[in-house]
């Protein structure tokens, strides 16, 4: 398909997200019926009536948020198939891929239903429905990296690598770290080349490894992990934070001290929320962290007109949309304080 | 009253009987109050326990709470199975005051980011959060299971002990009282009547005599 015809209609499909009056709007309603009944005037009204027949309340709207997200991406996903956008578009979906992979995993490993891991899988990614299920059939881990294997999946080569490591110790923490590693080897790997499309996936994915490895630093940090434990599981390819700053980093005695070594980056704004009493609350660091993300993502979609990263901006901003949607349902349903529920919201 | 035979050996074995059951009454009052002494102590540590065991636990659930709607529940389950594990407690006994209870070996299940089974590379910091939340809670929990049990089975002790001492002072001492009584007028009553026999005897023994007197001194 022609990048323009895709360009116009995702340009389409970005003006039917929710403007920030919508979301406060959603915000403000007094209870969970009356955010359903709001939700049902937007486009997520077929997928609502679908999953509220199968249940009701918030874990009906999050079953329709969720199938949302898969629809919409699957959609965008049959746009670029078998162009040059493809490969861009397929970066972004393969984190859905590595969840899933990781849960069946993880089910396996301690040999639950395959219905019990069906419900936690999310097929957004390039692992359809139909494979997952072929996936799920296998009787253990060794079978489903097999069967990857044989499908010739790229994502059997970190695990094939480290399966002889993971059966001395059946540490299943072995695998996930080489999926996750080869997940961002592989990302950069797609985009080495020269234009500027690739220069900004390129940014964005680098931007991406700085701020998981910011996050990997701080919790290694505050639960005190020995230094060259932590260095094994650094992701390499950061935009700002080159390696050797990273190690430096590990070896820091004190939390207050990380904030000097990224206040020449653009993560310097993490030092605002270090609080007075000094205690170290992940969650505030881990919200901004992540809300810097989905803005760097999101804001790619204000590019060239023809450029790629039109649609990746617009996967980011639907990916925070459906979360901002899945935060006021949540709350809504607990009764959480205004306050706290508009400090957990990102807008983009 | 009827099965208590009224003899000196009986009133003398009820009387023991009183001292023993009042000793026993004592020393079971003194017991209770070293047992209540021990039941605040306990108390307030519970208490203490229990108000931690309320904030951490809510402060748990709001963590649950913004795990689940920021990252999704199905991450949420996904790790989850990744954080399966079996909770093994070592657990002895000691005994406070003859009351057996369980001493449980403080083994901390909090883990770190690294022991938790799942990469942190691809696991939110909220996940692990709620996580550390949750292993506090667990851990209150079992600090908690000692206390409480303690409490429990001092509390059992001290109601016992008081059915005991109730027991002692309101039955068994006034029913041993009244028995000693009843072989104490019992006796008396026997005496005066051995007294009156005899009195009656006497009467009759000097009656006879005078009569014999009245006799020899007519046909003398």
């Amino acid at each position: 398909m022609d990048i323009g015809y895709v360009n116009a209609r995702v340009r389409g499909m970005h003006s039917y997200l929710l403007p920030r009056k919508s979301l406060d709007n959603l915000v403000l309603k007094p209870d969970i019926e009356s955010f359903i009944e709001e939700l049902e005037k937007t486009l997520y009204r077929e997928d609502l009536e679908r999953a509220l027949v199968i249940e009701f309340g918030v874990r009906g709207i999050e079953n329709a948020l969720r199938n949302n997200l898969i629809r919409t991406f699957r959609k965008i996903f049959r746009f670029v198939e078998g162009d040059l956008g493809e490969k861009y578009v397929r970066i972004f979906l393969r984190r859905w891929d590595i969840h899933n992979i990781k849960t069946i995993l993880r089910g396996k490993k301690i040999q639950i239903s395959s219905q019990e891991i069906r419900d936690c899988l999310v097929p957004a990614g390039e692992l359809d429905e139909v494979t997952l299920r072929e996936l799920l059939k296998q009787p253990d881990v060794k079978a489903v990296i097999d069967l990857l294997a044989t499908w010739g999946h790229d994502v059997s080569i970190p695990l094939t690598r480290n399966f002889e490591k993971y059966s001395k110790s059946y540490d299943l923490v072995i695998l996930e770290y080489a999926l996750d590693e080869y997940y961002y080897e592989w990302a950069l790997s797609q985009v080495s080349g020269r234009s500027k499309d690739e220069e900004i996936i390129r940014n964005l994915i680098a931007t991406e490894i700085d701020v998981t490895n910011i996050k990997t630093i701080f919790s290694l940090q505050r639960d005190s992990i020995d230094p060259e434990d932590g260095e094994q599981i650094l992701l390499l390819g950061g935009k700002f934070l080159e390696r050797k700053k990273l190690v430096e980093m590990l070896g820091q005695s004190s939390f207050s001290d990380l904030f000097s070594y990224l206040q020449p980056t653009p993560y310097r704004f993490l030092e605002e929320l270090k609080s007075s009493d000094n205690r170290v609350k992940m969650s505030a660091y881990q919200n901004a962290l992540d809300a810097f993300l989905i803005r760097q993502g999101a804001s790619v979609f204000r590019g060239d007109p023809l450029s790629i990263t039109i649609i990746i901006g617009y996967l980011w901003a639907k990916y925070n949309e459906i979360i901002n949607l899945r935060i006021i349902a949540r709350c809504k349903s607990v009764m959480v304080t205004l306050e706290s529920l508009e400090a957990e919201l990102t807008y983009v | 009253m009827e099965q208590v035979h009224p003899t000196r050996m009986e009133l003398i074995k009820k009387r023991s009987q009183i001292a023993l059951a009042e000793q026993g009454r004592d020393l079971l009052k003194e017991k209770m109050e070293a047992l209540i002494q021990e039941f605040f102590r306990i108390m307030v540590t519970f208490t203490e326990s229990r108000e931690e065991l309320e904030a951490v636990s809510a402060s748990a659930e709001r963590s649950l709470i913004i795990a689940q709607a920021v990252d999704d529940p199905v991450t949420l389950r996904s790790a989850s199975f990744a954080t399966k594990r079996q909770l093994t407690v070592d657990m002895c006994g000691k005994n406070i005051m003859g009351i057996p209870v369980p001493v449980i070996q403080k083994t901390s299940v909090m883990l770190n980011v690294m022991q938790r089974g799942y990469s942190i590379i691809g696991t939110s910091g909220r996940i692990d959060e709620t996580a550390e939340k949750y292993e506090s809670v667990i851990d209150i929990i079992i600090r908690l299971a000692e206390t409480e049990t303690t409490l429990r089975r001092l509390g059992d002790e001290i109601q016992m002990n008081r059915r005991r001492v109730n027991a002692l002072d309101q039955v068994v001492i006034p029913e041993l009282k009244q028995q000693a009584k009843y072989i104490r007028f019992s006796i008396e009553e026997r005496e005066r009547e051995d007294m009156f026999r005899l009195k009656k005897v006497k009467k009759l023994i000097e009656r006879k005599k005078k009569k014999k007197r009245q006799a020899s001194m007519r046909s003398g």
